[in-house]
């Protein structure tokens, strides 16, 4: 492990930047999100969420897939730098996995390489993750819940501890240990430097609400399509699809396309199975027409259909949609109903 | 760009355009490079500037040099297909998803109960069949339609008709004076089969109103679960199972389907809506 004066911190990312492009929790208009930085002293240090999720950062709101004219089909070219990833909480960290999961495991198909989406993989595949631990929990957040913490050092790079005028960093992957070996001015951190992370993940989880336990949520909520339970749960939802936005795992898009004949581009833009339109068909005919349908379409995909096919809930416990909801709907607890729901 | 790119079309030349009903056409297209499917697969179809929708083809699977497709004007993009005439050229993608399994059907009687446009991609399943006929014991072809006009393909039901091991029935909701053949829905053309259902395979497409009563009187009628073939409709987007449009319970139908046996997905809440 070693150690990185915050006041030195510009001469680390600089150092980064020689190699990627840094992109870090900073102010987009009136919100907070990740974007590419040029110089550190744009990252906003102590925000815990941003407004919006890092899943752009990889996955953007709207994308070129390629463009078509004259001379036919052109895919763009990424001409960038490779994605590196500064300030990530470990809820955003997790939820990057999840969409890899999606965007590149071939999930028990024969042509594997046929579902590999090589926009998402390019970036990455290539990235580097810095995953920081979480000092100050929200009243918002329920990571625990998921059998993850503040203080997790999984899926990463490097893990990243905020400790009073001090950054340390501990190298995770092989990658990550590299990449740190490779600075050389960090200084080592001490046994004394070691010793604050253990209070500062006491303290951390101190903060964390009580926790529920979900190991029955996905046989559970397996039984429960049929019950009337989801009128009550999607009785206040008015289908906004602000939760499927700021969320940072939910992945569903769109592929559309712009421009006039003979010229144009095709898009891949984020979509919502809150929205009416999202599946219905040509014929007029929608399986999902009413709300209630959608609800419950959406929280069956996070604490069970996903679970079924890739061995984890889509959910990170990252509390944006509780943050979001205007007609305050709480995924906690709407969880907790769902436990506790008695069968008829 | 790593690898393949899943999103990007292969062009094929449109070379004529057929009005089958008010609201159907056939499309005739040449790929720019031989284009191998399955029956039962579908395309993701551009329309440069508009977008794409899926369909199924309804040509056989054995030739690759050549594809038609029939679409029905519904939606957006289907109807800016309408207005297209030969020599334009359009994108496809593909094929996705799973095809009718037509090893399992040798040596027995296939049911082939179709609907509306449904017998669009139906046409794909019976010119593969047929190019190796013999290969089956019998097929019981059963279509609907609401009135005598909204039949298509109207010469290829007499060439379907002499096939030896055809047996063609069809069923219209109203006739009109012209009309010999059944009236009725197309679930009592099953009544009229001489088959032993427990042996036989049966394959069902159309609205899902009618794929529904299909399917069940089918099962009354002995047909194992397993043996009842499903063509599963749904708003498919990406064909990867990635976009969540087509997503079935834990199926996404574009990738999983969009050919399921009744069992696979008989526990799966509401298949029929």
């Amino acid at each position: 492990m070693v150690k990185i004066k915050k006041t030195r911190l510009k001469d680390f990312i600089d150092f980064v930047q020689q190699e990627y492009d840094v992109f870090a929790p900073t102010e987009v208009g009136k919100k907070t999100a990740f974007k590419k930085i040029d110089s550190a002293f744009e990252i906003i240090h102590d925000i815990v969420n941003t407004d919006r999720s890092p899943k752009e950062v990889f996955f953007p709101q709207s994308e070129v897939l390629f463009e078509y004219g004259k001379d036919g089909l052109k895919t763009p070219e990424r001409k960038e730098k490779p994605i590196a990833v500064w300030g990530l909480r470990h809820c955003d960290t997790s939820s990057l996995t999840m969409l890899n999961k999606v965007f590149s495991d071939a999930h028990q198909m024969p042509d594997k390489d046929m579902f590999k989406d090589p926009y998402w993989k390019e970036k990455y595949d290539n990235s580097l993750i810095f995953n920081q631990a979480c000092n100050t929990p929200l009243s918002t957040c329920f990571c625990h819940w998921f059998g993850r913490g503040p203080f997790d050092k999984t899926s990463s790079d490097i893990f990243v501890v905020d400790v009073d005028d001090v950054f340390l960093l501990e190298g995770i992957s092989e990658k990550g240990k590299a990449f740190l070996a490779k600075y050389e001015k960090a200084e080592q951190a001490t046994k004394e430097d070691e010793a604050k992370i253990t209070e500062l993940k006491r303290k951390a989880e101190s903060f964390l609400a009580e926790k529920t336990d979900i190991s029955e949520l996905f046989e559970k909520i397996g039984k429960l399509w049929d019950e009337p339970i989801w009128e009550e749960i999607s009785g206040k939802c008015v289908n906004c699809g602000a939760c499927t936005f700021v969320c940072s795992t939910c992945h569903c898009f769109d592929v559309s396309d712009e421009g006039k004949k003979g010229k144009g581009k095709r898009i891949r833009l984020w979509d919502s199975c809150m929205f009416q339109l999202f599946t219905k068909e040509a014929s007029g005919h929608n399986p999902r027409g009413i709300s209630t349908q959608r609800v419950r379409q959406r929280f069956m995909h996070k604490y069970n259909y996903f679970m079924d096919n890739y061995g984890v809930h889509l959910c990170t416990g990252c509390g944006r949609c509780v943050q979001v909801c205007p007609v305050n709907l709480d995924v906690r607890e709407l969880i907790k109903k769902v436990l506790d729901y008695k069968i008829s | 760009m790593q690898g393949k790119n899943i999103y990007k079309p292969l062009l094929f030349k449109l070379n004529k355009v057929e009005t089958e009903s008010p609201l159907i056409k056939t499309f005739f297209m040449t790929p720019e490079i031989p284009f191998d499917f399955k029956t039962g697969q579908f395309v993701e179809v551009t329309v440069d500037g508009v977008g794409e929708a899926p369909y199924t083809p309804s040509s056989s699977a054995w030739v690759k040099d050549k594809m038609e497709i029939t679409i029905m004007k519904a939606g957006y993009v289907t109807q800016k297909m309408h207005e297209l005439k030969g020599g334009k050229v359009l994108g496809i993608r593909g094929p996705f998803g799973r095809g009718y399994p037509l090893e399992k059907f040798h040596g027995k009687d296939v049911i082939i109960l179709g609907g509306g446009v449904g017998i669009a991609p139906l046409r794909c399943l019976l010119l593969t069949m047929l190019q190796e006929e013999d290969k089956f014991k019998k097929i019981h072809i059963c279509f609907g339609a609401k009135t005598p006009s909204d039949f298509i393909y109207k010469d290829w039901f007499k060439d379907l008709a002499a096939h030896k091991r055809v047996e063609l029935l069809r069923t219209v909701d109203k006739a009109d004076g012209d009309w010999k053949e059944t009236e009725g829905v197309v679930t009592v053309l099953l009544d009229k089969l001489q088959v032993d259902f427990k042996e036989a395979v049966a394959v069902v497409c159309g609205p899902p109103i009618m794929m529904k009563f299909g399917t069940l009187r089918l099962l009354e009628l002995g047909v194992q679960e397993e043996n009842v073939y499903l063509s599963m409709e749904k708003n498919m987007s990406c064909g990867l199972g990635k976009c969540g449009h087509c997503a079935m319970g834990d199926y996404f139908v574009c990738k999983d389907g969009p050919v399921f046996t009744y069992n696979e997905i008989k526990n799966h809440p509401n298949i029929w809506m």
